[in-house]
């Protein structure tokens, strides 16, 4: 049985999500919310397997869920489902610790392919995306603090795959390039996603170490 | 007894100083014909109209001043020359009596007869003391040895004059060749009358021009002072030929005395002024004087104004001389760049003064006299050339720096200008990106939430499938607002990916052939945006109605062209019956809005043949614009 969370202010979107959801995991046991608020609550009292979080809320945004989320529970995976396509919108996201992004606007079918997928570990990475998270770690290269900084960098081939999503390259015809697997290039992604995260956490933190605060 | 009146060395010397001002007159050799009379037989005047033969009789010296063989005495007096004409009166040579100076007027007889009489001899009497007198004798009237000349002098005594040039006195008159006396008559009437005269008219018109330019800069009080001071020895001169005053000698004498306390007055008060000092108890003092002069020699009376007057000219010409000096004193103190030149043309002034002063005390040989007479105007006008040079480079300076401001002001106001437009600009950009933010952001909010869920809520797929294009197009038109430039090898990435995917999701082999190295192109964000749609029009038509299974889509740059070519191996555009290819595929919107980025959008297709869409974009347009 998995515990689901649906974040999602528009009533008939959630309903058709929450189908939708339904359809992918039969079993799942799914709770429900329309603002930041509500949602953190239930966090707080559930312990999640999938949030599936809107971005713009009428109380704020849903990175703030996905922040908790990555806090407090790290072993759930957070999925951002918005009508914004542009890395500006999602890549803050991403950084707090989304697993992926999933456009509303898209047919059912391929929402739920892409839900599949990102249960069986295998997240999506746009060129604009890859672009992002390639400029991110360049400039996470060369720190102002390198002792209180954990280093965190990608791996060559980690760059490799990203270089490749940049040029427009999907990820089957990069493991092809490449010579691995399907399986092997979605480890990568993973992989990428989950270091951004760290990497982003620990600036965060020596941010708030600089200015005096402390969030634990 | 007859001496060589060309032989005096004081004479000579005095010319040399003419001379060398450059007042050349013609050089007289010596002529041993020409006689000077030594002395005279004198009788005082009886009013026969004839030399009084009868009442008592004196010999004098010539030249004669009335102050040391008469003090006190007024009345006219008559002078006798006795001359031998032996071998002049054979000659067919005219002979001419010459007196250099008879003060105040003469009037002459030869052997009794009439030669020259002009102007008043009873009071006021004629002045003609600057004047030289040179009268022909004719042969006619001649005797072969004992010939008379005689003279009647009408002139007044030193004590009723302020000034001894105006005091009773007769000059040793000269007899000889008529010729010879003339040119040295012309000379010496050049040099006491003429060139006074010009130099005095001079100095009126420098003082009237000072006084102008004293007006049009009532800040420069030294040139209203000078003018005055022009104007105030202008007048002074004038008497010189100006010979009959109709006013009794004491009047004219009082007017022409008050005349110097104000020429003084302006004189301290031009140099104190000039030397950028001012001091009111000064100011008063001087003017007071103007008063206390007249008032003095009005309560002296007639017989006394020589010797008040000369009091006062010496009061006068130090105060004078002591603002020359305070004017060096301060100037080189405060090291202005014409000080020598003012220090010499003071000096000349001041040389001048003191020699007039020592005329007046008969310190002076009387050839001198007329020097201070020269030197005087032409200090002043040196002085005016000087003021007037001033003011024309200060004028010129106020020209220069006028023009300097108006283009300072010009540039600023350009700059200002410049500015504001800037800011304008930046204000009209900021609010320009504000209102797109706001927009994009309803847009997202509202119409975005409205076709999503028309999206997933529309029974009819026909439906959400239009919905989910609309929305599409919302968020390129989001984007188109609110974007940054792309960089073309990013546009490519991002197309490639959209294109490969799509085509891969629909089992339509792709082949997709682009630079991959780095490209220092952008597009704008419209340039980006419409290439997009253009593309995904494209790949829509090849999906939905080419039927085609391959598809090769090649992006080139070409002499700043970005080029793309779609090409798929489908069944072609129907054409209509027109012969024009169908517009329901979409090719007028890809064609307009290629138009829109000033490129150009080809179909070419046939059925049967496939389709090949060649898009072809100008770079520069988009590479900088935003």
């Amino acid at each position: 049985m998995k515990t689901i969370l649906l974040l999602e202010d528009l009533p008939e979107i959630r309903a058709w999500l929450k189908t939708l959801v339904m359809e992918v995991f039969p079993d799942g046991q799914i709770s429900e919310a329309a603002r930041v608020h509500d949602a953190l609550e239930l966090v707080s009292a559930i312990k999640f397997d999938l949030a599936l979080c809107d971005l713009g809320l009428p109380d704020g945004s849903g990175v703030a869920v996905v922040e908790r989320l990555r806090e407090t529970q790290s072993e759930c995976q957070s999925v951002v489902v918005t009508i914004h396509d542009d890395d500006e919108h999602l890549f803050p996201a991403l950084q707090a610790g989304a697993f992926g992004y999933i456009l509303k606007e898209q047919p059912r079918q391929l929402i739920t392919e892409q839900l599949q997928r990102m249960s069986q570990g295998e997240p999506p990475l746009s060129p604009s995306i890859a672009r992002r998270v390639i400029a991110y770690f360049a400039a996470q290269s060369k720190p102002q603090q390198p002792d209180l900084m954990p280093h965190v960098s990608l791996t060559e081939r980690e760059s490799e795959v990203l270089l490749r999503v940049a040029k427009g390259f999907t990820l089957p015809e990069i493991g092809v390039q490449l010579g691995l697997s399907r399986h092997t290039i979605a480890d990568y992604v993973k992989q990428i996603y989950r270091k951004l995260n760290v990497s982003s956490r620990a600036e965060a933190a020596l941010e708030a170490q600089r200015l005096g605060l402390f969030r634990r | 007894m007859a001496r060589n009146g060309f032989n005096d060395w004081q004479h000579a010397l005095a010319l040399a100083a003419l001379l060398w001002l450059g007042l050349a007159a013609p050089p007289v050799p010596a002529q041993t014909q020409t006689q000077a009379f030594a002395d005279a037989l004198t009788a005082e005047d009886t009013g026969t109209g004839r030399f009084p033969v009868d009442s008592a009789q004196r010999v004098v010296t010539l030249p004669d001043e009335w102050s040391r063989t008469r003090p006190q005495e007024d009345t006219p007096l008559w002078y006798r020359l006795h001359f031998d004409a032996a071998g002049v009166v054979s000659q067919p040579a005219l002979l001419g009596l010459y007196i250099d100076r008879a003060c105040a007027n003469v009037e002459i007889q030869l052997n009794g007869q009439p030669l020259h009489a002009a102007g008043r001899m009873t009071d006021p009497i004629s002045l003609a003391c600057q004047r030289p007198l040179l009268v022909p004798l004719p042969a006619a009237l001649l005797h072969e040895r004992a010939n008379t000349i005689d003279l009647r002098l009408a002139g007044y005594a030193l004590q009723r004059v302020a000034s001894r040039q105006r005091a009773g006195s007769l000059a040793a008159p000269l007899i000889g060749p008529y010729d010879q006396l003339h040119t040295r008559h012309a000379r010496d009437t050049l040099l006491a009358v003429a060139l006074p005269l010009a130099a005095a008219t001079l100095l009126l018109l420098t003082g009237l021009v000072v006084l102008v330019m004293a007006r049009l800069r009532p800040r420069d009080t030294h040139l209203r002072y000078f003018g005055a001071l022009a104007i105030g020895w202008a007048l002074i001169t004038a008497r010189l030929w100006w010979h009959d005053l109709p006013l009794p000698n004491y009047d004219s004498e009082l007017l022409l005395a008050s005349l110097l306390p104000l020429i003084a007055l302006a004189a301290v008060q031009f140099l104190l002024h000039y030397a950028g000092w001012r001091s009111r108890p000064i100011e008063v003092a001087l003017y007071a004087q103007c008063v206390a002069m007249p008032v003095s020699l009005l309560l002296a009376g007639p017989l006394r104004i020589h010797m008040i007057a000369s009091t006062w000219y010496v009061l006068l010409v130090l105060q004078v001389l002591a603002a020359m000096a305070f004017y060096l004193w301060s100037t080189q103190r405060a090291r202005r760049r014409d000080f020598w030149a003012i220090a010499l043309l003071l000096g000349v002034a001041a040389a001048a003064v003191v020699l007039e002063l020592a005329a007046q005390q008969r310190l002076l040989a009387s050839p001198w006299q007329r020097l201070p007479q020269v030197l005087m105007p032409l200090a002043f006008m040196a002085m005016g050339l000087h003021l007037v040079q001033q003011y024309g480079r200060a004028l010129l300076t106020a020209e220069e720096s006028r023009q300097a401001l108006e283009s300072r002001v010009r540039e600023a106001s350009a700059e200002m200008e410049k500015n504001y437009a800037q800011m304008a600009e930046l204000r009209v950009e900021q609010v320009t990106q504000q209102e797109r933010k706001r927009i994009a952001a309803d847009l997202h909010d509202d119409l975005g939430a409205k076709l999503l869920t028309i999206v997933h809520t529309s029974e009819s797929e026909r439906i959400s499938t239009l919905a989910r294009e609309a929305l599409e197009e919302m968020r390129l038109s989001v984007r188109g607002l609110t974007g940054k430039p792309v960089k073309l090898i990013d546009a490519l990435g991002d197309w490639r990916a959209e294109v490969v995917g799509r085509l891969s999701q629909t089992g339509v082999e792709g082949e997709w052939h682009a630079p991959s190295d780095e490209l220092p192109q952008t597009l704008s964000a419209r340039a980006y945006v419409q290439t997009t749609r253009i593309l995904r029009e494209a790949v829509n038509n090849i999906i939905k109605h080419s039927g085609a299974s391959r598809c090769s889509i090649r992006c080139r740059i070409d002499s700043g062209d970005f080029q793309l070519a779609i090409q798929d191996n489908g069944k072609g555009i129907p054409l209509e019956l027109d012969g024009r290819l169908d517009r329901g595929h979409g090719m007028a919107s890809m064609k307009h809005r290629a138009k829109q980025l000033h490129g150009q959008c080809l179909v070419e297709s046939g059925p049967g043949y496939g389709t090949v869409i060649r898009l072809t974009i100008p770079l520069e347009r988009h590479t900088t614009t935003g």
